[in-house]
């Protein structure tokens, strides 16, 4: 492999001091030095080994794109601006309460339900927020308990502490609705030789989620608090361009706060991600613009491919065509945020030659700006 | 033997072995038998775990300080490995004699993995080189034997005494402890002291 | 089991120094003791109390050293001998009394036993009290044996009545914790004629001052009068050494020890002096006169040497040129407790004498064999001692807070957490009860940007002690901080001594036992307790009472102390690592439990490289069991 073995100092010193932390939970729940709290990853004691899963698992730490993409899909990252695609399309819950509950068209609760119910896997690992709006990792073994996953508060949570745990019981067959940096750690689990004994053969399913950015917790809420009564909220949203706010509903309102106060409490490693669209699992869901209750469905593996097509013939979800203008946008948006991102990082580094946590040769990296 | 004056002896273990409880009894007896005895001691913050001195310097003819000067050990009774080499190194010489118990009593520095125990035949080893004569008891396991960990000292003191280093005898010993225990803790200790005598006595024949 | 009140007079029996200052007390009618728990100076009253139903007379544990130096006072004053004793620190604390009840002067006998801890062996500083006799101009006593413990305490008592005036008889840890045999003398009974009577309205008070004051330094004359023909002084030598040893205390020891390991007896002449304030001038003169180099052996401070340079210079033309050697010179190390060896070595060093010690073979040899091994044996606290699983919570609730909170500490057995043992969570320590005055000040530095959260911590006896009044200011000056009042319900670093909190006094007598968490309340503060075994339960409460900024708050973390409740009751579990379960060095584990946990039952298996729970050290807490990420340590309920 050909990932740095590097250990828990270099996990402190280049992530969590850093500021590279996505605060994903990977390194949460398999040892005692490393837990999460209040949004934060805090090392509670040294640990002094040399070497560590925790460093191996990071999203952070250590990325080979093409080592990787073989590893889940059995080839190297294709050109392009979306990785791995099979097919892309529109999709929606079919009808019922997955289409009211999802953000936009509850394609990733309709799928997971589904999953569950035929047996596909037997735990589903997703995420929800408790009443001072900290989310955390949420395993579910029963369709019923998805759809209290629904939505989104845009703050980054610990998803996959809750899969270290749920791995480490009787569940079999796991599935796990994860933002690009969860999607990127769970891949980097797979292709770790050190992660063999925490049962990661059990993970059979990744459903990605699109994402731009992710806000810190604690701040972020401390400023939402001075706005509105956190125990009132009943979902958040940032509706498309040119509307430019954060939008905040309880029962009796919606506050609309400036979506660029809002982007102040952005976590810092997210100007240095590259991936919008989650490259790395097995199908990638996010909103579909301009098109109100519906998603953007990236089907990549064989998994993916036969989980939607069984979601389709049952009912559970519908699909549709992707109009190409919403393609393109796609397509542009993913570029941009991989080409900030690697100027952001060269920027930090003042070279070209160290890329942080990527590992990309200088040709490769040239081709990925052009 | 005659006996050297002033003879000095060491008493040295871990806080809570009860070395400072033997001192007292041995020199209590002698002083019974009319010599001047001076104990120096470390109490306090080092009996949380710490090394634990005793210094006893016995005379007929004068009262000594209660530090014994470096390398003017005559006898070291100890009750941890470790800290008898601590001791030797410090205030043994080439006749000093040496008696210590087996059972290690591990630093937090061999414990967190900082540092290595010495085994049992490195133990003996140097306890024989730097001293005249050394023995070896596993008093902590003949207490637990005899149902009690909290014994080993009273074994030790009897194997001190049977070594004949001291210008005590059994039967001193014996009056002293029927002097100090109380009434219900008499019997074992009598026979933990007599299991020390047993010991020392295998040694001396041998 | 012959004890300070039962040893015959005329008979010899092993005392240790505080033992013999007690049985020269009730030598000398004795009838009221006090004194704070402080080593090395604790037997003293601990002793007293335990003859005092026997000896028909009154001890107690005071809350600190000034009450205790007030009570003692107060017996004086009604006819009663009284004894006082405490450490170095404890006269700082007692200072303020002592400097008034000197010039108020005193009645029958009064006595202040003070022993110092020189290198700090059991202390937070290293102090010499001795220059307290002389700011206060009061006799000093220094006892150079145990026999002098003693019959100095015996005599100080009809010195303090020659003059009114409270005696002070200083001895260091080489004296009052070591032990030598003395011969007993008769005992008189204390008296039963207590009572007070002023006869002038400012009669016992210091006013008028200068008057007073005056008075107290005539006073002082008469007793240097005394000294001059005193037994405790004496001269051993040759008629005219080439260099006169001047030495007191325990360095009387070293110094004859020192001339007879160089084979000096004919060239040096020790002078020992008992009584060291104020010099015997006259005596001091007549034996420097001997001679034109002088050394100076004393611990800590150059106290008698700066003392006799002073005489010296008032008589010039008297004493002839003298050359000092002693801690100014460098010959005494400035610092640190003596021993015989460093006197041998400032001797031989004088003289330009070498001392032929063990042979440089086996030295070297010595160092090889076992040089890797001696490593400081770390102090830490027993097993099971609930200090362990205080700090553990503490340390996890500080670093899941995440801004930066720290510790300020107190004197106890819990000063250890500044190493390994606590987490090196305790960052400050000073004085009794300084813990908690520090935090008061941090708790207010929030206009100038100060934004960490502080946490004090103190035991329950440092509670009663000192903090009582640091915790008041707290709360009266809007102070921000947390109070984590370890309660163990002990005394335990000096021997567990009784206190307020316990409900039994110094003679084992039931009496109320105060409840600090009612106290608290009462001061009007948002007041928990937690057990600290319940780890969880326990770093949840501190994450909730650091979060409350705004003012001060109390957690009281409550459970007896492990050897107090081992000698009460049988231990809880019996404890046992599985080595199939341990994951002892690998990824996930890394040793936690004896790496980083540390208590001292828990040790290392080199043969299955696991984990293992030593039988003989283990208390059966159980704690060990909730921080294993493996499950791995059982708790079996015994």
């Amino acid at each position: 492999m050909s990932a740095d073995l590097k250990g828990p100092q270099e996990l402190r010193s280049e992530v969590i001091d850093g500021q590279l932390c996505a605060l994903c939970g990977a390194c949460v729940g398999v040892c005692p030095y490393l837990v999460s709290h209040q949004g934060r990853i805090v090392v509670m004691d040294e640990c002094n080994l040399s070497e560590g899963r925790c460093y191996a698992v990071c999203p952070r730490t250590s990325v080979d794109f093409d080592e990787l993409n073989r590893v889940v899909f059995g080839v190297p990252r294709p050109d392009g601006e979306l990785g791995v695609v099979q097919e892309i399309l529109m999709a929606r819950a079919g009808e019922g309460a997955a289409r009211k509950r999802g953000q936009y068209g509850g394609t990733v609760s309709a799928l997971m339900s589904f999953a569950l119910r035929e047996g596909l896997i037997d735990s589903a690992v997703l995420t929800s927020s408790n009443e001072a709006l900290l989310p955390a990792g949420n395993a579910v073994r029963d369709e019923s308990g998805v759809l209290d996953c629904a939505g989104s508060n845009f703050v980054a949570a610990p998803t996959l502490a809750e899969f270290n745990r749920e791995a480490a019981t009787d569940a079999q067959r796991i599935g796990v609705v994860a933002t690009s940096c969860q999607v990127l750690a769970l891949a980097k689990m797979r292709a770790s030789p050190l992660e063999q004994g925490n049962h990661i053969e059990k993970l059979k399913l990744v459903v990605g989620l699109f994402c731009t950015w992710a806000l810190r917790y604690e701040d972020f809420v401390e400023f939402l608090r001075e706005k509105t009564d956190l125990a009132e909220i009943t979902k958040v949203d940032i509706p498309p361009p040119p509307a430019e706010v954060f939008e905040v509903y309880s029962n009796s309102s919606c506050v609309k706060l400036p979506l660029d106060e809002v982007r102040s409490f952005i976590r810092s490693t997210c100007d240095l991600c590259t991936d919008m669209t989650a490259e790395l699992a097995d199908v990638s869901v996010g909103a579909a613009e301009g098109v109100l209750g519906w998603n953007t469905l990236i089907v990549r593996s064989e998994t993916g491919a036969e989980l939607v097509k069984k979601a389709a013939q049952g009912g559970v979800i519908e699909t549709a065509a992707l109009p190409e203008e919403n393609l393109q946008h796609l397509k542009e948006a993913a570029r941009g945020k991989r080409k900030r991102a690697l100027r952001n990082i060269v920027d930090r580094t003042g070279s070209s030659e160290d890329l942080l946590y990527l590992k990309l040769s200088e040709e490769a990296l040239e081709r990925l700006l052009a | 033997m005659t006996q050297k004056d002033p003879l000095n002896v060491i008493v040295t273990g871990v806080g809570g072995q009860g070395n400072v409880l033997i001192s007292q009894l041995i020199g209590k007896a002698l002083v019974k038998q009319g010599h001047h005895v001076t104990i120096g001691e470390t109490y306090g913050a080092s009996q949380r775990g710490g090394a634990v001195m005793s210094h006893l310097r016995i005379s007929r003819q004068e009262q000594y300080g209660p530090l014994i000067p470096e390398g003017q050990a005559d006898v070291i009774l100890g009750l941890e490995p470790v800290e008898t080499m601590r001791v030797l190194a410090q205030y043994g010489h080439p006749e000093v004699i040496v008696i210590a118990n087996s059972r290690p009593v591990y630093t937090m520095a061999v414990t967190t993995g900082a540092a290595e125990y010495p085994g049992t035949q490195e133990v003996t080893r140097t306890l024989e080189e730097l001293s005249s004569a050394a023995w070896v008891i596993n008093a902590t396991e003949i207490a637990l034997e005899m149902g009690a960990s909290i014994l080993t000292n009273i074994i030790m003191v009897g194997a001190l005494v049977g070594s004949r280093a001291l210008p005590l005898g059994p039967e001193g010993l014996e009056a002293a402890l029927r002097d100090s225990m109380p009434s219900d803790k008499l019997e074992v200790n009598l026979t933990a002291a007599r299991r020390g005598l047993e010991e020392a006595r295998a040694r001396v024949a041998s | 089991m012959v004890s300070i009140a039962t040893g015959k007079p005329g008979t010899r029996e092993l005392f240790m120094g505080n033992e013999a200052i007690a049985r020269g007390a009730l030598e000398a009618g004795v009838g009221f003791a006090a004194a704070y728990p402080g080593t090395p100076s604790s037997e003293v009253i601990g002793t007293l109390a335990e003859v005092a139903k026997e000896g028909d007379i009154y001890a107690e544990w005071s809350v600190n050293e000034k009450v205790a130096m007030e009570v003692a006072a107060a017996a004086s004053f009604a006819g009663v001998r009284a004894i006082v004793a405490m450490k170095q620190n404890g006269v700082n604390v007692a200072s303020d009394f002592l400097m008034n009840l000197n010039l108020t002067g005193t009645r029958a006998g009064l006595v202040l036993a003070a022993c110092d801890d020189p290198s700090a062996l059991s202390s937070t500083n290293e102090q010499d009290s001795r220059p307290f006799a002389k700011w206060a101009d009061l006799p000093l006593l220094e006892p150079g044996t145990f026999q002098e413990a003693k019959d100095m305490t015996r005599w100080a008592f009809e010195l303090s009545e020659e003059i009114n005036n409270a005696c002070m008889l200083r001895t260091v840890t080489r004296i009052s914790h070591a032990r030598g045999d003395i011969e007993l003398g008769e005992r008189i009974p204390p008296s039963k004629e207590a009572r007070f009577t002023a006869t002038s309205p400012v009669d016992f008070t210091p006013y008028p001052v200068p008057f007073k004051h005056h008075q107290m330094i005539a006073k002082l004359e008469k007793v240097r009068e005394l000294f001059e023909s005193s037994p405790f002084n004496r001269y051993v030598g040759p008629e005219r050494p080439e260099l006169l040893v001047v030495t007191c205390g325990a360095c009387w020891f070293y110094s004859l020890e020192a001339v007879k390991a160089l084979h000096a007896g004919d060239r040096v002449g020790i002078l020992k002096l008992g009584t060291t304030w104020p010099l015997p001038e006259k005596f001091v003169q007549e034996h420097l006169a001997r001679t034109e180099r002088v050394l100076v052996v004393e611990e800590v401070a150059p106290f008698l040497e700066g003392n006799l340079k002073e005489l010296v210079g008032g008589h010039l033309a008297d004493t002839g040129p003298l050359t000092f050697y002693g801690k100014r010179s460098g010959h005494i190390p400035d610092s640190g407790e003596l021993n015989p060896d460093l006197v041998t070595k400032a001797l031989g060093s004088v003289l330009d004498l070498e001392l032929e010690g063990v042979s440089p073979e086996y030295v070297q040899k010595a160092q090889q064999l076992t040089g890797s091994h001696t490593h400081m044996r770390a102090i830490g606290f027993c097993a099971g001692c609930p200090h362990r699983a205080s700090f553990w919570s503490l340390k996890n609730a500080l670093k899941l807070d995440g801004r930066g909170g720290f510790v300020t500490g107190d004197i106890g057995c819990y000063t250890m957490a500044l190493g390994p043992t606590g987490y090196f969570q305790v960052k400050t320590v000073q004085a009794m009860g300084s813990g908690v005055g520090l935090a008061c000040g941090f708790g207010n530095l929030a206009r100038t940007g100060f934004e960490q959260p502080v946490v004090s911590v103190c035991g329950d006896s440092t509670f009663f002690h000192a903090a009582i009044p640091a915790l008041l200011n707290g709360i009266y000056n809007h102070s921000n901080f947390t109070l984590l009042i370890l309660d163990n319900s002990a005394t335990a670093m000096t021997g567990f001594q009784p206190h307020p909190g316990i409900g039994k006094t110094a003679t084992g007598e039931t009496t109320p036992a105060v409840d600090i968490e009612g106290l608290c309340r009462a001061m009007g503060v948002r007041v928990e307790v937690t057990d600290p075994f319940d780890l969880e339960g326990t770093t949840e409460k501190l994450l909730d009472l650091l979060r409350d900024d705004g003012g001060v708050r109390v957690l009281i973390s409550k459970r007896t102390c492990a050897l107090v409740r081992a000698r009460q009751e049988e231990a809880e579990y019996r404890v046992h690592v599985d080595p199939e379960k341990c994951r002892g060095d690998s990824c996930g584990c890394a040793r936690l439990c004896t790496r980083v946990f540390q208590c001292p039952g828990l040790i290392w298996d080199t043969e299955t490289d696991t984990a293992k729970i030593d039988e003989v050290i283990c208390s059966g807490c159980g704690v060990c069991a909730d921080i294993c990420p493996a499950g791995a340590i059982i708790n079996e309920a015994v």
